[in-house]
């Protein structure tokens, strides 16, 4: 939410603290600030002057309990206080009461007292709208809200201020009595926006004779909008259920300030107290302005929350020694009254909750409310005593972890891939995007799309084979699995090399390593189970780990399982090394030289062509792969692969590299091949 | 073996030597275990912190082993789903973490990514305070990232724990010149509706909780600035570590 510093210090005597210093009082006693921005409004003010005003707009993020009360400049002004001592001030147009001189009344009605838990209503006249007034404007734009008239101004200064949402409707257009209730199926309203919306039975409406005037908490409608040749207005403030309002807002996308602050639910008492600012701040800036009486149907009023504290549970929950005179003046601060009950054995504290706090219902909320007030700093790491037991390991994570380890062992590279794919039996409701519309029916086909991007990139990760495993959960349509799938592709012909060969190795690595302290039955099922994989065409078996669990519960020594015996490494501590994504370009490059001399002395012969044309660092892999000699001659060839790591390299590019490296060796008396 | 694997195992040796036990969830949950039985109120705003993936028209009858109705099924958004199936099946005092991987329905960046792994420790016992909460996170978090890292606690929510903190470390990345807080934990005190789901008396038995997602841990450990690459099986990544 957005907040104005200078609407801030609209509450405060003294100056308050600057943007940087809040975000860090609110970092550690309340909640997070995520931007603090600029502002620079330039407005003319009704004589023509030019006005520069400067302020900063603090943008809070306000997480859901705490928006009961916290959405508006009264709420974070507040928590100020209670932070830092300094009591706020009473807004300055309470001053004055608006004087209730005309009887106009506009008589309501709540037809759906669980949806309406309160409406408020009061009669107003004026002699005209006036344009908006330039300190509400600024403060109003400050937190990126357009001013409209001032008579609508008003009613939105007064939700920013103390979190009520309100509405002012133009009184000559109300036929009738006001009625606050259900809609009907296919009842029709024109919204301020000149929307039209057809209502359902499940959308509530403030009405009149005639038919909807509002959708309740939502958004205005057109008929009965202040204009500018308005003059009879009624003011109105009510109090909705959150979760009809926020059925509303939703079903016909129009969430706004209004809705938000009714969806997260705030005290019906708020209506009243709303109304009387919204009246009083009316008064201030329409001295001639004539008020009728107040409207005020309330079915049902809540409690008032009484919470039951034992002050020492604090020390209990917190571990921290709060002086009980702090913590009394933390409560105190936040409007908490404390009713101390004493006993022999224990103290009580009756605590009666503002109405406005819908957050503090239970004892560790004010343990919460005064910890975080108190300061978390105050809290002392006690690492905990060991248990007498020693923790039992879980076998799926153990045959999980056990089966990676002989995998990395042979070679293997572990991936983790994604889980949501084009196609499946488990079909997501509102996926991200078409080809992520399923949940995985199985690993294999991941691993194929895997197997080849990771071929393409064979020569640049120097493997003539790729050997890749996931181990992943799958979704059948009644189903959830774990998975192990392998798979391996060549990327070179090597005489007498199968990749089907090689996963088929594995496979009976695995059944027999892992089939080692089963007793006979299991290991010699688990065995089987992983021979019996089947080695699809593209090189790929998946075997359901789920089953081979169970086999494994059914035949090993659960008790002994230990983490010592899975012998994890230590974990790698290398720095990520960037990598190019960009094309890469493969050149070999053969050349005969005398048989005295060593690859290493002609390798760096083309180095050092590489380095004279600045090329060095686009070589971003090298490799000897032939060897031979003839005569008196031996013939070296070198694999260069060359990538940019900011574009896209051109034949034309690597040609010329080539050619440099060509005329390096050429020099030196060789023969290039 | 993939740096998550790897991260993963270290703060597992880590947690074990504390008495934690290892609790694997189902990815696919029922709404009974991701929200309700953690506390979200029903159509409450909070559950829009957590951008659900929703499967289409199933688990809607299914009945839990304590009566409950189980819901409709979902990806699971968080492994605290896990808790109250861990509670439900073993009896206090308890130490236990559930890994799993979690799903969140919101676009995908550098930074956001709608999978990714988290591990949340859990324990209950009598007399646990912050402290311990506190004590223990100074210990994962020092042995993981070197003893000079600190940890400071702020307010959060969480319907699932009260109070909920937020969890920052105080860490000096490679190549800077120094320490900066780095937000990395959700924790706080077990609720005491979050007990009782499980079957745990909150007048007698307390815990608390903590999560977070390792794949930033991975990140910040090995300088990865893109998570997206820890899915997409590119060995030129994963071969690095």
């Amino acid at each position: 939410m957005k907040i104005s510093h200078n609407w801030l210090q609209t509450y405060f005597q003294k100056s308050i603290p600057s943007p940087l210093e809040l975000e860090n009082f609110f970092a550690l006693h309340s909640f997070e600030v995520e931007e603090i921005a600029n502002v620079t409004l330039v407005e003319k003010s009704s004589d023509g002057i030019e006005h520069i005003i400067k302020d900063f707009c603090l943008n809070v993020k306000i997480l859901p309990d705490r928006a009961h009360y916290a959405l508006c400049h009264r709420g974070i002004a507040d928590e100020i206080s209670v932070i830092t001592k300094e009591s706020v001030k009473e807004r300055w147009f309470l001053k004055n009461k608006p004087k209730v001189s005309n009887p106009t009344i506009l008589s309501a009605r709540i037809e759906d007292i669980k949806f309406c838990r309160r409406y408020t209503g009061q009669y107003l006249e004026i002699k005209r709208v006036e344009p908006s007034f330039l300190w509400m404007k600024t403060s109003l734009e400050a937190i990126g809200q357009r001013a409209i008239n001032s008579i609508v101004d008003i009613t939105n200064y007064i939700m920013f201020d103390i979190g009520q949402p309100l509405h002012a409707f133009d009184a000559s257009k109300i036929k009738g009595q006001i009625v606050i209730r259900a809609a009907k199926d296919g009842e029709k309203i024109t919204l301020l926006d000149d929307r039209e919306i057809s209502l359902t039975s499940e959308d509530h409406v403030i009405a009149d004779d005639e038919g909807p005037l509002d959708i309740a908490g939502v958004k205005g409608g057109k008929r009965a909008e202040i204009s500018s040749t308005t003059i009879k207005i009624l003011l109105t403030s009510c109090n909705f259920d959150p979760v009809m309002v926020r059925r509303t807002s939703t079903r016909y996308n129009l969430r706004n300030e209004a809705s938000k602050r009714f969806e997260n639910e705030i005290t019906p008492e708020l209506a009243r107290e709303a109304l009387d600012h919204l009246s009083a701040l009316t008064a201030e800036l329409y001295p001639e302005a004539i008020f009728g009486p107040i409207t005020d149907v309330y079915h049902n009023k809540p409690k008032q929350t009484i919470i039951e504290f034992d002050p020492s549970y604090l020390e209990e929950r917190l571990g921290v020694k709060v002086p009980l005179a702090e913590a009394r003046d933390i409560l105190e601060r936040m409007d908490i009254k404390i009713s101390v009950q004493d006993s022999a054995s224990q103290t009580i504290w009756f605590l009666a909750i503002p109405y406005k706090r819908l957050d503090l219902v239970i004892k560790e909320d004010i343990v919460e409310e005064i910890g975080r007030v108190y300061g978390y700093d105050h809290i002392e790491g006690i690492l905990p005593l060991k248990l007498s037991k020693a923790p039992v390991l879980n076998p799926s994570f153990y045959l999980s972890e056990k089966i990676k380890n002989i995998l990395v062992e042979k070679g293997f590279s572990e991936v983790s891939l994604y889980t949501l794919v084009e196609k499946g039996e488990i079909e997501i409701l509102k996926p991200l995007a078409k080809d992520k519309a399923f949940a995985r029916p199985d690993l294999s086909l991941g691993m194929v799309a895997c197997l080849e991007r990771n071929a393409l990139n064979a020569d640049l990760l120097g493997y003539e084979v790729i050997k890749i495993f996931e181990i992943g959960h799958i979704f059948k349509k009644d189903s959830e699995e774990i998975h192990l799938a392998i798979g391996v592709r060549q990327t070179k012909k090597v005489k007498g090399l199968k990749s089907e060969n090689l996963v088929k190795e594995v496979l009976d690595a695995l059944g027999d390593e892992l089939s080692v302290n089963l007793n006979s039955d299991s290991g010699l099922s688990l065995r089987q189970a992983f021979s019996k994989t089947k080695i699809d065409e593209n090189g790929i078996a998946e075997v359901n780990l789920s089953q081979l669990i169970e086999i494994f519960k059914a035949g090993a020594n659960l008790k002994e399982l230990t983490l010592e015996d899975l012998a994890f490494k230590p974990a790698s501590n290398n720095r990520y090394k960037k990598f190019s994504t960009y094309p890469f370009i493969v050149r070999d490059v053969a050349v005969f030289v005398p048989e005295s001399l060593e690859s290493k002395q002609v390798w760096s012969v083309i180095e050092k062509s590489l380095e004279k044309i600045q090329s060095k660092d686009l070589l971003v892999r090298s490799a000897l792969f032939d060897t031979f000699k003839k005569g008196d001659r031996v013939s070296y060839a070198f694999r260069l692969v060359l990538q940019s790591m900011e574009r896209t390299m051109t034949d034309d590019e690597a040609n010329k590299i080539m050619e440099t490296i060509h005329n390096g060796l050429k020099k030196e008396g060789w023969e290039v091949r | 073996m993939h740096p998550i694997t790897q991260t993963l195992r270290e703060i597992y040796a880590i947690l074990y030597n504390l008495g934690f036990e290892v609790a694997l969830g189902p990815e696919l949950e029922y709404e009974y275990y991701n929200f309700d039985a953690l506390n979200f109120p029903k159509d409450h705003p909070a559950r829009d912190m957590q951008d659900t993936f929703w499967i289409n028209g199933q688990g809607k009858s299914e009945i839990g082993p304590r009566g409950q109705k189980l819901g409709r099924l979902l990806l699971a958004t968080q492994t605290s789903a896990g808790q109250v199936r861990y509670m439900e099946t073993h009896t206090t005092p308890l130490r236990t973490v559930v890994i799993g991987k979690v799903f969140r329905n919101e676009a995908t960046d550098a930074t956001h990514e709608a999978q990714f792994y988290q591990v949340e420790p859990l324990y209950v016992d009598k007399q646990v305070s912050a402290t311990h909460l506190k004590g223990i996170l100074d210990h994962l978090f020092k042995k993981l990232f070197g003893e000079k890292v600190e940890t400071r606690f702020r307010p959060s929510f969480f319907p699932f724990t009260e109070p909920s903190f937020e969890v920052d470390i105080k860490w000096q990345k490679p190549g800077e010149s120094e320490p900066r807080w780095l937000e990395v934990v959700g924790a706080g005190l077990v609720h005491p509706n979050v007990l009782r789901a499980g079957g745990v008396d909150p007048d007698h038995w307390q815990g608390f909780a903590f999560a977070f997602g390792f794949d930033r841990i991975v990140m910040l450990k090995h300088g990865i600035d893109d998570i997206r690459f820890l899915y997409n099986g590119d060995l030129r990544l994963v071969n690095q570590f």
